[in-house]
């Protein structure tokens, strides 16, 4: 991913976040790529003092590799882009952690982010994770769950206890691992390596030719598997669910809060059963993490749970919200078995992929998992619309067996219902199966009725949306049905593609002509006879998705670093009255030190920063969906 | 036998073959044998009859397969036409009638006849004017002139389709049908809540259904999906009867007209084929698609787009100098003068 604009981005995000010595040790490296310490002096132009803090730092921080070789006895260092990268989206991590498992852990995550990689030793001492009697979170957590009876007993509990329990929270569900020595040298050195010991072996001496090589591709695999798996759920996730995500609790307050405070709601309750629940259920959970244990955060996995979630927003368009309810239940069940987002390094060619299924979740899960309140009939139409009094009639009595079903527990209804339920939660599934999106498959998985994602062809719809929302803002809807059109068939010359889109020569071409010089599509020139004269040669369009995503990408870079630059930029433009709020006086007494006119400005400079910030991880949606999903 | 005569014969033959055969049957000289008026089944007494009654323009003569001989009966009607004609003018008018629909180009006339050009060009102005022949205009090589016979219509390959008026494709034609279609078939694919009369059930629907199904101040119709499997969308046949019948086409359209243009629709993202195209869904309700035609005259149809993304929005995404923008050159972040008012916009101050 070493291309110029990518680069360039990387270096930006290094010095925004760590400062001038990290960007300028950065740069030099994304330059010359593999450098030992002298030849770094050499080119970054900086002592040795300097270089040694900076490159400890960064090595801290993961945004360095380095190596020692067996050979020369040097320590090389390189570049890490993709830790650089992950930057940005730091941010869009700690969101979705605080709404999956509460702001606690979020507070916990940013600073396992902010340190790079932590000692759990080290993080009980540190002094934001200590819950103060007047922390801000404790006291809107006691607001939020003052509507519940059973109460929130968490405060008096040692912070220890509170820690531990989101640290495994987090590992369980695979968000940090374990930092590994190998997790510090880059991929190539890791596989160098393990081809050496492998080579070394006496088993493998034996073996010539392609025996050989077959060999030590599959140990190298395995050895690297073995050496680089930092994975911490084990012991943790019990019938595929991890610890600290417990079933919703079934009597649920009648009332319909809206999605965003259930959403608070669920992760205040999980809050509380990591307090509750912990002593009633084994031992084991008593047992805090070893505090010798370095852990770090998980890109991948973050990377699958942010992949879901545009999955969810793509159903979002038009579904109903029940719809939306039943697939993040059965999103949430994947996603503990996915641990990333595909096997290949690189997004394989478009056509050349092979599906690749997501792990197969049984329906009555799903079922379980849906909240027992969530109206589920009213959201889908009868099956036959001639006879809607039949079923008008119908649902009502439906229902009725629902609620006593499951407030009740009437042991009677319940079975009933839950057959019911359970039809009802495939009914769901299934609207999602169809097309256009095809968002969900179904597998009889031993006689079981199990759903399943196919990841590939969904990531490869979010590639497409993207492309074509490119294409519509800047050609117009012509242009996009086009590109439908020339995506579905292939190649075509111009008369073809007139009779399939219906749109008269003119505009037709001059779609055409504003594509092409912008990239999107392009012509072949098949001649007819050897003398290739243009009157006897057939052209047709054509669209290649493959190369319009990665020129879009490299754009995406671009337009990234230049909002970055920009908004450098117009810090410089008000320095001087920056510096004053930021001066340690006048920093949270803004109102008393500050006159009218500066407030407003302080204002605008807080939203001007806020939408830059913003526009650049919109972007950087972009970057994940046409790379690494 | 006083009727052996061929003239007589040949009559006979002819009355036969109008009153017990379709128009455009294909006889081979067994069949006309067969049919037990030629004496003895002779062979030249038959080739006789039907030399007379080709020379007569009742019969054409035409080449069966395997290189047999083969005859079709002309209606005397047409015959009659053909009778007055010259020569040279009955062999143009051949020409013509033998390619049927798709209809000839002057020079390929000309190549099989063997005519001058002037006297081609006399032929066809003489039975263009007798509104025997007709020119049509190719939609493909619009620069070819074509004729075929008055009476026959184009085929679809000449005029390019019901979607091409006079070889140029009728956009707000299309527009319109394409419009009735989509909103045809969406009353069929979405299933309508009956309007809740009050009460705890209308309160339950409003909360479940949310945020899924438009909903708008004056008339709160409320509609949901039908289930997966439901087989009550509308298929091209019944799309195809409710256009004809809708009186918003002056022609009658026929099912592969209709099924380009839903597949145009496919491709717009308005519906959704099932079933290999059999039936076909739309995506959005009706309710959605009224409000967008309501909203059409207004030239800022935003909604009608798909949801924005990052590039879209950044100014960077529009700017027509993006590809020389560098930090330091000409075009560059410090000096982008689309920065300023893009903030200024967002924020609005």
């Amino acid at each position: 991913m070493s291309s110029q604009y990518s680069a360039e981005l990387c270096a930006l995000l290094v010095e925004d976040n760590f400062g001038e010595l990290f960007a300028r040790i950065f740069s030099t490296l994304v330059r010359y790529d593999r450098l030992s310490l002298p030849r770094l002096k050499f080119y970054s132009h900086l002592s040795y003092p300097q270089l040694r803090h900076g490159i400890a730092a960064m090595i801290q921080q993961h945004l360095v590799y380095h190596y020692t070789s067996y050979d020369d006895g040097f320590t090389y260092y390189t570049p890490n882009l993709q830790a650089a990268y992950y930057l940005v989206r730091t941010g869009k991590i700690l969101e979705l952690i605080e709404d999956r498992l509460g702001k606690y852990a979020a507070t916990v995550m940013s600073a396992i982010l902010y340190l790079g990689h932590v000692q759990v030793g080290n993080l009980e001492d540190l002094p934001e994770l200590q819950p103060a009697p007047t922390d801000i979170d404790g006291v809107e957590e006691e607001q939020e769950t003052e509507g519940q009876t059973n109460g929130h007993n968490g405060q008096d509990i040692a912070h220890a206890a509170r820690l531990h329990p989101t640290l495994k929270a987090l590992a369980a569900h695979g968000y940090i691992i374990r930092v590994r020595e190998s997790h510090f040298q880059s991929y190539a050195d890791n596989v160098l390596d393990a081809e050496r010991v492998i080579k070394a072996r006496p088993d493998i001496k034996q073996l010539k030719g392609k025996k050989l090589d077959e060999a030590v591709i599959e140990a190298t695999l395995t050895m690297l598997k073995e050496r680089m798996d930092g994975d911490l759920t084990r012991g943790l996730v019990f019938n595929g669910v991890p610890r600290g995500v417990k079933r919703r609790p079934d009597a649920r307050n009648g009332d319909d809060p809206t999605k965003k405070a259930r959403s608070d709601y669920a992760a205040v309750d999980e809050e509380d059963e990591h307090d509750d629940e912990w002593s009633d259920d084994e031992l084991d959970d008593e047992i805090p993490m070893e505090s010798t244990l370095t852990v770090q955060v998980n890109y991948d996995k973050l990377d699958v749970a942010l992949r879901n979630r545009r999955f969810l927003d793509l159903a979002e368009r038009d579904s109903s919200s029940a719809t939306i309810e039943v697939y993040d239940c059965l999103l949430r069940r994947i996603e503990y078995q996915t641990s990333k987002c595909r096997d290949g390094v690189e997004i394989p060619r478009e056509g050349e992929e092979g599906e690749q299924y997501s792990a197969p979740i049984a329906l009555s899960a799903v079922a379980d998992d849906v909240d027992p309140n969530l109206d589920l009939a009213a959201s889908i139409g009868p099956m036959d619309a001639s006879q809607p009094g039949l079923r008008r009639g119908k649902r009502p009595l439906d229902d009725d067996d629902h609620m006593n079903g499951t407030t009740d527990h009437a042991a009677a209804n319940t079975l009933a219902s839950k057959g019911n339920r359970t039809y009802e939660v495939d009914q769901h599934l299934s609207l999602l199966a169809q097309p256009p999106h095809n968002l969900t498959s179904k597998r009889n998985i031993g006689g079981l009725p199990s759903w399943t994602i196919e990841f590939r062809h969904l990531a490869r719809k979010l590639r497409h949306l993207e492309l074509e929302r490119m294409i519509e803002a800047r050609y117009g809807d012509v242009a996009l049905r086009l590109i439908r059109v020339l995506h579905a068939k292939g190649k075509l010359d111009e008369k073809r593609l007139q009779e399939i889109s219906l749109l008269p020569f003119k505009d037709l071409r001059q779609v055409l002509a504003n594509m092409q010089s912008g990239g999107f599509v392009d012509l072949q020139e098949v001649p007819r006879d050897a003398q290739r004269q243009p009157s006897r040669t057939i052209y047709l369009w054509f669209y290649d998705p493959d190369r319009v995503r990665s020129s879009m990408l490299e754009d995406t870079y671009k337009t990234m670093s230049r909002c970055l630059q920009r908004l450098r930029f117009e810090r410089a433009r008000l320095k001087e009255f920056l510096e004053k709020t930021e001066r340690s006086d006048v920093k949270g007494n803004e109102e008393r030190y500050l006159s009218e006119a500066e407030l407003t400005l302080l204002e605008q400079w807080k939203a001007k920063e806020a939408l830059l910030v913003g526009e650049i991880s919109r972007l950087d949606e972009m970057v994940a969906v046409m790379r690494d999903y | 036998m006083a009727s052996n005569s061929v003239p007589e014969l040949a009559s006979k033959i002819y009355d036969i073959c109008v009153s017990n055969y379709p128009s455009d049957h294909l006889f081979y000289q067994q069949d006309l044998l067969g049919l037990g008026i030629v004496p003895k089944n002779e062979i030249p007494l038959l080739l006789q009859c039907t030399q007379s009654l080709v020379d007569q323009k009742l019969f054409r003569l035409l080449q069966g397969k395997n290189d047999r001989l083969a005859w079709k009966v002309i209606s005397r009607e047409d015959a009659e036409k053909l009778q007055n004609l010259s020569p040279d003018e009955s062999l143009v008018y051949n020409v013509i009638h033998s390619t049927g629909r798709t209809g000839i180009w002057v020079r390929a006339i000309q190549n099989r006849t063997n005519l001058h050009k002037s006297i081609l060009d006399r032929c066809l102005k003489s039975l263009e004017g007798k509104n025997y022949i007709k020119s049509v205009h190719n939609v493909k090589h619009s620069s070819r002139k074509t004729y075929m016979l008055a009476g026959l219509a184009p085929s679809e390959d000449i005029t390019g389709g019901a979607w091409f008026t006079d070889g140029m494709l009728d956009e707000n034609f299309i527009n319109s049908v394409a419009g009735f279609i989509e909103y045809t078939v969406s009353r069929k694919s979405w299933y309508e809540m009956p309007s809740a009369d009050g009460g705890p059930r209308s309160k339950r629907i409003k909360t479940a259904d949310g945020t899924a199904s438009a909903r708008q101040e004056p008339g709160p119709k409320e509609y949901i999906p039908f289930p997966a499997g439901y087989q009550g969308y509308p298929s091209v046949e019944m799309i195809t009867a409710a256009v004809n019948e809708s009186g918003i086409t002056p022609v009658r359209l026929g099912e592969e007209s209709i099924t380009q243009l839903l597949e145009m629709l496919c491709y717009d993202n308005k519906l959704v084929a099932l079933n290999n195209g059999e039936i076909y869904r739309s995506v959005h309700n009706p309710e959605a698609i009224k409000q967008k035609t309501a909203k059409k005259p207004t030239t800022d149809d935003t909604d009608d787009r798909l949801v924005t993304n990052g590039m879209t929005e950044a100014p960077c995404g529009q700017c027509p100098v993006f590809k020389l923008c560098a930090p330091g050159g000409a075009v560059s972040p410090e000096s982008c003068e689309y920065f300023d008012p893009w903030l200024e916009k967002a924020l609005g101050f």
